[in-house]
């Protein structure tokens, strides 16, 4: 591999990386489930993208693997699973956020800013995709504000995949060589087991509540 | 070369392991599970006993060599038994109780038949039988402590064995709560000596000896003394003896009294004598002055009690405090560099300790062979068993008489030994402080008196006399493994006091090692039947010698009597009734009125209540009906514990608040420390 192309992988990977930053910020803001749903699937697919970009790039084959997977399960099975549960239980599509629009936007900017200065002495390195830290340190963060962000349960998933985006973001594109396989296989799965489990309970919890929202969860406090 | 007690030791192991799978596996047949579980248990406590005593008197090599048990798990957690004079000695105190009280259990289990669960009682037996040999044989923090928890729990299910009683499970719960109060301070303090050691072998514990920074040093002896305090019941850490030991089942009592409490006593020798190094003074001066508070009072709020298995609980307060005194005079001698006089206090404070062992385990056993025949434990209910079980009666009375100090018995022995270190004491520590031993040993003078003047009320009102109630009226004697458990400790009771220099032999190494002195050759004079204080100026004792001129003087009594009155008629009649017509049980003493003196003496201190509500139709001296009510204030529970746990329940309703029950408070926590965390690494 001739160094302007390791160049350009660089390039291509900081882009995708940046894209699902901002696929974040849109998340933060999005009133209705279902687009939010999309913008998952996308986010998912911009990281799929940086996987394939970096096994072409670094030339480890089995970061394929990973892309495919993830190509498979968050861009395409997940989404559709989410969007079927969200029509069988017919709820408002609108999320009720705790906080404005504007307001989680200046949050998500801080927490931004936090990100790229914790990760400051990994970006310094000028490594491949080093800058890719600081995104995926991001998406944790803004993952989890998201989580306590909403008061649906279908969103709060949504949130935790986020965050298992942003941890596979920097297993990714940090280890330019991906993480061991079997290790990268059961987070995946894992993700997956915990988004069905959750989907069910969000379903009973409809059932018992009439209601997705968990506020109303502080009922079975004893 | 592998010594005796090594070979045997792991074997009378095996054997209560073997007790406990024979108790589970037959628990269906409540018979069968009884005699192989007990049964087990009883030899494997003889084979420890035989292997404990052969490492003390044939083992001089035997001095903290370590072992180990099993194969570890991980370099840290290390199953390490350790084979030095202080372990196998307590070795010998549970072995011999476990000898004792597995033998009575044959007997007691069968109340227990049809209705309980035998097999589970008997593993539960003899798991803590074996947990507690296991504490004073581990080598190493992890294993003590391990042990020491799996101790905790099958102590707290045994006392909470008969748990469809409320009291029961109250006594269970709180003796829970306070033991892992204790277990936490202990794990602390093992923590701060890893952190100088590396190592949480007690080796390299030893090695440490006292090379502590003093704040650290002091820390570690704070935390120490709360956790194995707790656990001995020092006052005023006491409160959960006399709720948690009168409801176990006796023979659970009288192990938890005998044995359990000990492991304290164990802990504090091994860790304030070995561990830390030679104490600074106050550390004397403070388990002195526990000592004898606790002695006091223990004695005074047995006085108090008409619950026989409560007032023999608050009798284990007292003689804890007893232990303490000697072991604390003999770290302020350590201290002032007088090692003959430390090993002295410290050897009557261990010889304290077996005696307390023997004596409390034959008292419990007796109150729980009154219990079962009389069917409660109430003194004011009880009466004339003297007649109805007169073997009982005896091993009470002989218990009696060695907890009440009185010669020959052993109790007087230890507590001799005791008066000679503190009464010696006052003449080699300089300076003010000395003050304190004379004080001391009046102190331990008013316990020995006040502990006679309760086991005369125990004895006499549970014993003597008529019977103050039905049950008490149609008590009958126990089985005879229950009697020959009793007769077994009160046989050994007898043997601790009159001879005395074969059981030093015993201590002897145990005081070597600790204070570094052998001091049988100084206690031991006349061919080994004269007890000698170890100065010039100390008293000479021999229990013996006192027998034998005992003996000897019931003969003049015998002789005057076919002098003077041989010729005399005897003429039989009844006692004299103040002229009524036939004494009837009313009439008699009761346990309030026999304590009513020493409960005014000590007003300020019971602050008694008594209320008298008398109904009547024409005149004030025909009451139609009486009620009586009379209280003794728990000082600790209403001064200290109560207030301590409102305050708790106070603070916990107030942080209850952080729990809301609502997911985005608990993931804004989460958030929150994530957002610290981070900062913190910037």
């Amino acid at each position: 591999m001739t160094p302007p192309s390791q160049e350009l992988g660089s390039h291509l990977i900081t882009l995708m990386a940046a894209l699902m930053l901002v696929v974040q910020m849109l998340l933060v803001v999005q009133k209705m489930l279902l687009a939010g749903i999309r913008l998952f699937a996308l986010q998912s697919l911009l990281l799929a993208g940086i996987a394939a970009a970096a096994a072409f790039f670094n030339h480890a084959s089995e970061v394929y693997v990973v892309a495919l997977l993830t190509l498979a399960g968050k861009v395409l099975f997940l989404p559709w699973l989410l969007n079927r549960q969200v029509r069988r239980i017919q709820i408002v599509q609108e999320v009720e956020p705790l906080l404005g629009a504007p307001t989680s936007m200046l949050v998500c900017g801080g927490l931004t800013l936090l990100g790229y200065m914790v990760a400051r002495p990994f970006t310094h390195l000028g490594r491949t995709g080093s800058n890719t830290l600081a995104v995926a340190i991001t998406l944790l963060l803004t993952g989890i504000f998201l989580m306590f962000n909403c008061r649906k349960a279908v969103t709060q998933v949504l949130a935790l995949l986020t965050v298992e985006n942003g941890v596979m973001l920097a297993a990714v594109a940090l280890t330019s060589y991906g993480m061991p396989l079997v290790v990268e296989l059961g987070v995946f799965f894992d993700v997956l087991v915990a988004v069905m489990v959750l989907g069910i309970l969000v379903y009973r919890i409809r059932e018992t509540f009439a209601s997705m929202d968990v506020d109303k969860l502080n009922q079975l406090k004893g | 070369m592998q010594s005796f007690s090594e070979n045997w030791l792991p074997i009378g192991l095996a054997g209560y392991v073997a007790g406990v799978v024979a108790g589970l596996l037959f628990s269906r047949n409540s018979r069968v599970a009884n005699y192989l579980s007990f049964g087990l248990g009883a030899v494997a406590a003889l084979v420890s006993l035989v292997a404990c005593v052969q490492g003390l008197v044939g083992g001089e090599a035997l001095v903290s060599q370590t072992r180990q048990l099993l194969p570890s798990l991980t370099p840290i957690i290390r199953f390490s038994i350790r084979l030095d004079p202080l372990g196998l000695f307590f070795g010998v105190i549970v072995s011999l109780l476990g000898v004792a009280l597995s033998i009575y259990s044959l007997g007691y289990a069968r109340s227990f038949y049809g209705h309980k669960s035998v097999g589970v009682f008997g593993a539960l037996f003899n798991t803590l039988l074996l947990a507690t040999t296991l504490v004073f044989l581990a080598g190493n923090a992890f294993f003590f402590l391990l042990a020491w928890e799996i101790m905790a729990l099958s102590a707290y299910c045994l006392v909470s064995f008969e748990h469809e009683r409320e009291d029961a499970r109250r006594g269970g719960v709180l003796f829970f709560v306070m033991s892992h109060l204790g277990t936490a301070c202990l794990a602390l303090g093992f923590l701060l000596l890893f952190q100088n050691a590396n190592s949480y072998e007690f080796d390299s514990f030893r090695a440490l000896s006292g090379q502590l920074e003093p704040g650290r040093r002091n820390a570690a002896f704070a935390l120490f003394l709360l956790g194995f305090g707790l656990k001995a019941g020092i006052v005023p850490l006491h409160i959960w003896l006399p709720v948690a030991h009168p409801v176990a089942p006796s023979n659970v009592s009288a192990l938890m009294s005998g044995v359990i409490i000990k492991t304290g006593i164990y802990g504090l020798a091994r860790v304030f004598f070995e561990f830390l190094g030679t104490p600074p003074q106050w550390w004397g001066v403070t388990v002195l002055t526990i000592g004898v508070v606790s002695a006091v009072l223990g004695v005074l709020y047995a006085l108090m009690e008409h619950d026989l298995k409560r007032l023999l609980a608050y009798h284990s307060i007292e003689n804890i405090g007893i232990i303490l005194m000697g072991l604390g005079a003999s770290m302020m001698f350590l201290q002032a560099r007088h090692p003959l006089l430390a090993t002295m206090a410290l050897i009557a404070g261990l010889y304290h300790t077996m005696n307390h062992a023997v004596f409390k385990g034959l008292l419990f056993l007796g109150a729980g062979a009154v219990l079962q025949a009389a069917g409660t434990r109430n003194m004011e209910d009880l009466g004339g068993l003297i007649h109805r079980m007169p073997k009982t009666a005896m091993c009470f009375l002989l218990g009696a008489v060695a907890i009440s100090a009185l010669p020959p018995l052993n109790g007087f022995v230890s507590e001799w030994l005791t008066y000679q270190a503190l009464l010696q004491g006052f003449s080699v520590t300089p300076g003010l402080i000395r003050v304190l031993f004379p004080l001391s040993g009046a102190m331990l003078a008013l316990t020995g008196a006040l502990a006679a003047a309760c086991f005369v009320k125990a004895f006499g009102i549970t014993f003597l006399a008529q019977p103050r109630s039905g049950h008490a009226r149609q008590a009958r004697e126990v089985s005879s493994p229950m009697l020959a458990g009793q007769g077994l400790l009160a046989a050994v009771c007898v043997l601790l006091g009159l001879a005395p220099s074969l059981f030093l032999r015993v201590l002897d190494p145990v005081g070597r090692q600790l204070a570094g002195v052998a001091a049988r050759d100084h206690l031991v004079t006349g061919s080994g039947w004269v007890l000698s204080g170890v100065a010039a100026g100390g008293g000479t004792v021999s229990t013996a010698g006192m027998t034998i001129l005992a003996l000897c003087l019931c003969a003049v009594p015998l002789a005057l009597w076919w002098l003077l009155a041989r010729r005399a008629r005897t003429r039989i009649g009844p006692s004299w009734d103040c002229g009524l017509k036939g004494l009837t049980p009313q009439m008699e003493y009761t346990a309030t009125g026999f304590s009513k003196p020493i409960r005014m003496i000590f007003k300020a201190l019971f602050r008694p209540r008594r209320e008298v509500q008398r109904e009547y139709d024409f005149s004030p001296y025909f009451a139609t009906t009486v009620r009586f009510e009379s209280h003794v204030e728990e000082i600790f529970e209403t001064r200290i514990y109560r207030p301590l746990n409102w305050l708790v329940l106070a603070v916990s309703r107030r942080l209850r608040a952080l729990q809301a029950g609502s997911i985005q408070a608990y993931l804004i926590y989460i958030f929150i420390t994530l957002l610290a965390l981070l900062f913190w690494t910037l």
